[in-house]
Order: structure tokens, then sequence, then C-alpha cells
């Protein structure tokens, strides 16, 4: 997800201005020149400018290009399937911790958090064999240790753990 | 003293300690020798298990794990050519190299002597520099800490390997973060939303869990599996090491003392100081042709080095709750979580505990050698679980790991809008360091801002009057304008190749 400079840059303007504009508005504290609004203002500002420093791309030519280690011996890496849809399974991880906040609570811990080892472990090219022991037993694992050794109040839902 | 010193015996040796220090240390080991995986993941990952220990087991567990985890990620860096850590990624391809040439064991043996080498050496400064810090310290007023706080934010623009601009916005959307909720100066809901959960703040712990555990198994997403480790048999892994220490006991000295001085410059850690220290070993070496065939050289002072900058981190953290390295960051949540708020007077109140801790420093990189030892014999077994059986458990501790801070889901939220965040400014290369130690010194930059135009009544002129707020306050602005004065340097001379003047 390699945006140009000049999107990014924009963006920390835009954020920049919206975060002084909100300090600004903020009530002063009555009777005392400095209050909330004081520091947003200042970093608001301070980001608008980095932002404009980034669009015109100062600053650039100290940024060193990630050097990639090339494999020995020839057997390099196929490179990865380039689909548009591609680099859009990096929203996978966030998605699925969403997905535990809403149905935790419903399905149970075990149940969700089953679900999303299948499909973070399927996602990362793990066949049945591994993903779905790997699904059926982690979930009571990490029951057992935040659940039952650190009291974690693990939503118990459809399916409660046997302890 | 005396007493002192047999008070924080007793402190760290209870059962729940040695326990704490020992399942931790193999975590480490475990979790560094992971590709992928590094020190600060694995400690954020620590954080929801310490809310249920002692404060002195809690920082026994951030110890132990963030030490062996730098070095065993030195492990697959030998083995495989992939660091395990980017602690390690300096010298992986001379530790390859060495392997490739036969010398496995002495690059691995190097690595376990000269880390725990090191992290002794750390240790010792904070011993020595943080005490009489903290005589000086106790006279600051907010104007010296708003230059400290500011001084710690530059350096960390400074060392970051990208676009200072870049850093310097990351420090302030850190800071951005920061301004969320009413603890502020009016106390009134700032940029909340009207939604509750914003009240209290953004929580620094799932922000740093997200922004190195969700980002990571976001990565792997998109990145190809490395290959699983050839077996091997080990030979004598400690043999050798001594004549290596004799002979080279400058480079390693040298390594402990730029990694002590990395350590403490906040926003710079373990990995900046290997990279440092490799880059000063070839530069001094008598025999740089032989770094890049398989040179044990640059080995021991880079390994020196990383170390020693992990107990170092602690001595801003522990003085002002500036962290030295994102690791600290993480342990600074942890000590105000337990009520021992860093500041100078936690080393005349508390100073059993500050013993404790550096007794507890010195025992972890003792243990690092026999566990090391023994992680090195059987790497090959850890390191053939596949990607795809890590990283749902990864997903799971964070899940689970941040619910737990608060017993409420908009920590799991947190975590993954921060994970999103930075994955996002990696890839666009704004560094994260940046943004998490703005997160964690927010409120203090701004009590310190706020307090500070409060009492010189919104004049600039006080923040300049102390003489030690004035040296604080021209080498913030030092640091600040460095950058330009490069860049104009650079615009001068043309000529000049750009390899020269970075770094």
């Amino acid at each position: 997800m390699r945006l140009p400079d000049s999107v990014t840059g924009s963006f920390l303007v835009v954020l920049g201005a919206a975060a002084a504009y909100g300090g600004w508005i903020l009530p002063p504290v009555p009777g005392q020149p400095v209050g909330p609004n004081v520091f947003p203002l200042v970093i608001g500002c301070g980001l608008a400018l980095c932002g404009l420093a980034i669009v015109f791309g100062i600053g650039h030519s100290f940024e060193e290009e990630e050097a990639l280690v090339p494999m020995e011996d020839g057997q390099a890496a196929a490179p990865p399937p380039q689909g548009k849809l591609y680099g859009l399974r990096a929203l996978l991880p966030p998605a699925l911790l969403l997905f535990y906040v809403v149905a935790a609570d419903r399905l149970g811990f075990i149940i969700t958090a089953a679900i999303m080892v299948y499909v973070t472990s399927t996602a990362l090219g793990a066949r049945w064999k591994l993903a779905l022991p790997l699904a059926a037993l982690s979930p009571f694992a990490i029951h057992l240790i935040f659940g039952k050794l650190l009291r974690v109040p693990l939503p118990a839902g459809l399916l409660p753990a046997p302890w | 003293m005396l007493k002192t010193l047999i008070d924080a015996f007793a402190l760290i040796s209870t059962w729940e300690v040695i326990i704490a220090m020992f399942a931790a240390s193999v975590y480490g080991l475990v979790i560094g020798s992971l590709p992928g995986l590094s020190a600060t993941m694995a400690t954020a990952l620590l954080v929801p298990v310490t809310f249920y220990l002692s404060p002195i087991a809690a920082i026994a567990t951030i110890v132990a794990a963030s030490s062996m985890a730098i070095f065993s990620g030195d492990i697959p860096g030998a083995l495989l050519r992939i660091p395990g850590t980017p602690a390690s990624a300096a010298y992986a391809d001379e530790a390859y190299a060495m392997t490739r040439k036969g010398q496995a064991e002495l690059a691995l043996g190097a690595g376990v002597w000269f880390s725990a080498v090191g992290g002794i050496a750390g240790v010792l400064s904070l011993m020595i520099l943080a005490p009489p810090l903290a005589e000086i310290a106790l006279s600051f007023s907010t104007f010296e800490y708003f230059w400290l706080a500011l001084l710690g934010l530059m350096c960390a623009t400074l060392v970051a390997r990208s676009s200072p601009v870049k850093a310097i916005a990351g420090m302030f959307i850190g800071l951005l973060v920061a301004c969320i909720g009413i603890e502020n100066p009016g106390g009134v809901p700032r940029f909340t939303f009207g939604l509750t959960d914003l009240f209290g703040g953004i929580e620094p712990i799932p922000a740093l869990v997200g922004v190195f555990a969700v980002a990571q198994v976001m990565r792997a997403m998109l990145t190809p599996e490395p290959p699983p480790l050839p077996r091997r048999k080990f030979g004598s892994i400690m043999a050798g090491q001594w004549k290596l220490t004799k002979l080279y006991h400058w480079q390693m000295t040298r390594g402990n003392i730029v990694g002590i001085i990395i350590g403490v410059l906040p926003g710079a850690g373990a990995d900046m100081a290997a990279w440092v220290s490799y880059a000063m070993s070839k530069r001094f070496s008598k025999e740089p042709e032989k770094f890049g065939t398989g040179h044990v050289e640059g080995l021991v002072e880079a390994g020196a080095s990383n170390n020693a900058s992990i107990a170092s981190g602690w001595v801003p953290s522990l003085l002002f709750g500036i962290p030295g390295d994102t690791i600290a960051a993480i342990a600074i949540g942890v000590l105000y979580m337990k009520g021992l708020n860093p500041g100078p007077t936690l080393f005349t109140e508390k100073a059993s505990s500050m013993y404790a801790i550096y007794l507890m420093f010195i025992i972890a990189n003792i243990m690092m050698i026999p566990l090391g030892i023994a992680m090195i014999r059987v790497a090959a077994y850890i390191l053939l679980a596949p990607r795809s059986a890590i990283m749902p458990i990864i997903m799971l501790c964070c899940a689970v790991g941040s619910f737990a801070i608060g017993n409420n889901m908009f920590g799991v939220v947190t975590v993954a809008a921060f994970g999103v965040i930075g994955y996002v400014m990696e890839a666009n290369g704004y560094p994260v360091a940046a943004m998490v130690l703005g997160i964690v010194m927010g409120t203090m930059v701004e009590q310190a801002f706020v307090t500070s135009l409060i009492k010189s009544d919104g004049s600039i002129l006080p923040f300049f009057e102390r003489p030690v707020a004035a040296i604080l306050a021209a080498m913030a602005i030092g640091a600040l304008l460095w950058p330009v004065m490069v860049w104009v340097w650079r615009k001068v001379k043309p000529a000049q190749p750009a390899a020269a003047t970075s770094r």
C-alpha cells in the first residue's frame, strides 16, 4: 500500500488543519490564558506544515530504500501475485479483530476465536490439516491461560469453556 | 545502601519472580528467534499478563523477555540469513557468511557471549548514570521538562532511518493521539466526537500492540513464507569465545559504549545500536576487507552493542518517563500501572525496587548464556513451526490481551485501528517509533508546556532563563535545525555523493 508522497502529505495537511480547528473551537478555561486549546493548535499547525513539506518533497533525499535481501542459490521466492484484490488481504487481520468485537459476546470466545484462527491460518496458506486442529485447540489453550489463570472475563456465549 | 541491596534481594527471591523470569526468558527466546516477530512485539504482548503479577515480577518479565529476544534474533540471522528481530539485521549477512564457512558455532556463540557481556555493561551504565542524573533532575522545573521532552522527541526523529520530515510528522500524529480524551488542562472532552469510549483517551498499550503486532500480521499476509531451517549438528558453542574476548576486547568495549549512548537517546534502540556499531567496526577495523566474508569482528561489536542499549534505554525512562526505545516505552506503561511512576524520586523513595531492577537485568544476562545455548540447539525444531500456525495465535493474543487491559471491547477496536495506522505508516516510510514516542510522551509534553506557559503568563522568555533550560533549549532547537542544515549543505555541494553524507 505504497501511496505517493503527495497523497499522504495532503492527508496530513487536512488532518493538521482539522486538529488545529478542533483545538481552536474548544472552550477556554475562564480566567486562564492557556487551556486545552493551545496544544492541539500547535500540533495541528506543525502537522500541516510537515504535510506541506512532504507534498513538496522536502527531505525526500534522506530516505533510504529498504534493501531487500536476495535469496542465495537462485531459490528466489516467486513474486507474489499482484492482483488488484491481493493488497486487500492485508486488511484481513483488523477485519477479524472487528469481527471479534461484534461477535464475541453473542457466539462466545471459543467459537469466535476458532473462526479467527481458521481464517488467518488459511489466508497464510495453511492446509485444512493444520488449520482445523489449530482452530479447534488454540482457543482452549488461550482460554486456559487468560480466562482461567489470569481471570480475564472472556464471554462464554454459545459454547462455554469446560472449566 | 547495604540494607537496600538486601531488600532488593528479598524482593526478587520469591517464587513468583523466579518463575516469571524463567518463563519470560523462554518466551523471549522463542519469539525473538521467529522471523517477523520482534522484541518489541514480544514485550507488548506480555503486558496483559503483567497485570496479574506483582510489580517486581511484572518488570522481571519485561526485562527478561526483551534481553533474550534481542539475542535470539541472531539465530535465524546466522542460520537462514533472515534476522529474527530488526536488531540483528545489521549483521545477518555476516553471520550467515560464517555459517556457510562452517563457523556457525562461532557466530552463534559470539552472539550469546557478547550479548550477555553487552547486557551487563548496559546495566552498569544504568547503575552508574541514573542516581547522579536523578540528583540533577530533582531541581528540574516544568521548563526543563518541556525542553527535555522536546529534545527526546527530536532525537527520535533524527535517528530515524527515513526522511526527518516524515519522522516529525509521525511524532505529531502520536502527540495528536495523546490529545484525545478529557485528561487535559481544561478537563473538557477533546476530540472525543461524542464517544464515551474516547473520554479516557487512547491507552498507549493497545496502540503499541496494534502498531507492532497486528501490523506485522498484516505484512505477513502479503509476504512469502521464509524457508524452513536446515537441521544441523552443532559443536561446542562457547569454545573460542574467551579467545575472541581477548582478541577483540577493544571492539567489545567500543560496542558497549556506543550501545549505551544510543540506548539512552530517546527513540533509538537496539536496531540502531547494531547498525551504528557494525558500521563503526568496519570503519576502524585493521582488516576491513574481511567484512562481509564471514568475519567475526563486526559481530562482536554489534552484538555487544545491541544488548547494551536495552538496559541503558531504561535510564531516561526511569528518570523522566521519556522512553529510550520502543521496549522502554512499553515498560513505562507498566511502571505507571504498577505505581512505580517514573521520576527522579523513584531512586530515593523506591530505591530497593530500583536495585531489584538492576539485579534482574544482571541475572537475566547471566541466564542468557545457558538458556541461549539450549535455544541454539533446539532452534531447528522451533523454526519448523510454519507462520500459518504462529500468526493466528498472535492474533488471538492481540484480541484477548487488548480486551484484558480495560476489560472492554474498545481496546480491541483500538488495536485494530492502530494495526491499520501502523501498517500504512510503515509502508509509506513514516517511522512508527516516532509516533509511539509521541503517544507515550504526549500527556507529559502538554502538561509541561501548558504549565510553563501559565507560569510565564504567556511569555516565551522564561523558557530560556534558567541555565539548564537554556542548554536543553539550545540542544532541542539544534536537533530541529540539523536536518535543515544537512539539506542546505547538500544543495550547496551537489557534487558530494549522497552516500558520504547519509550518516
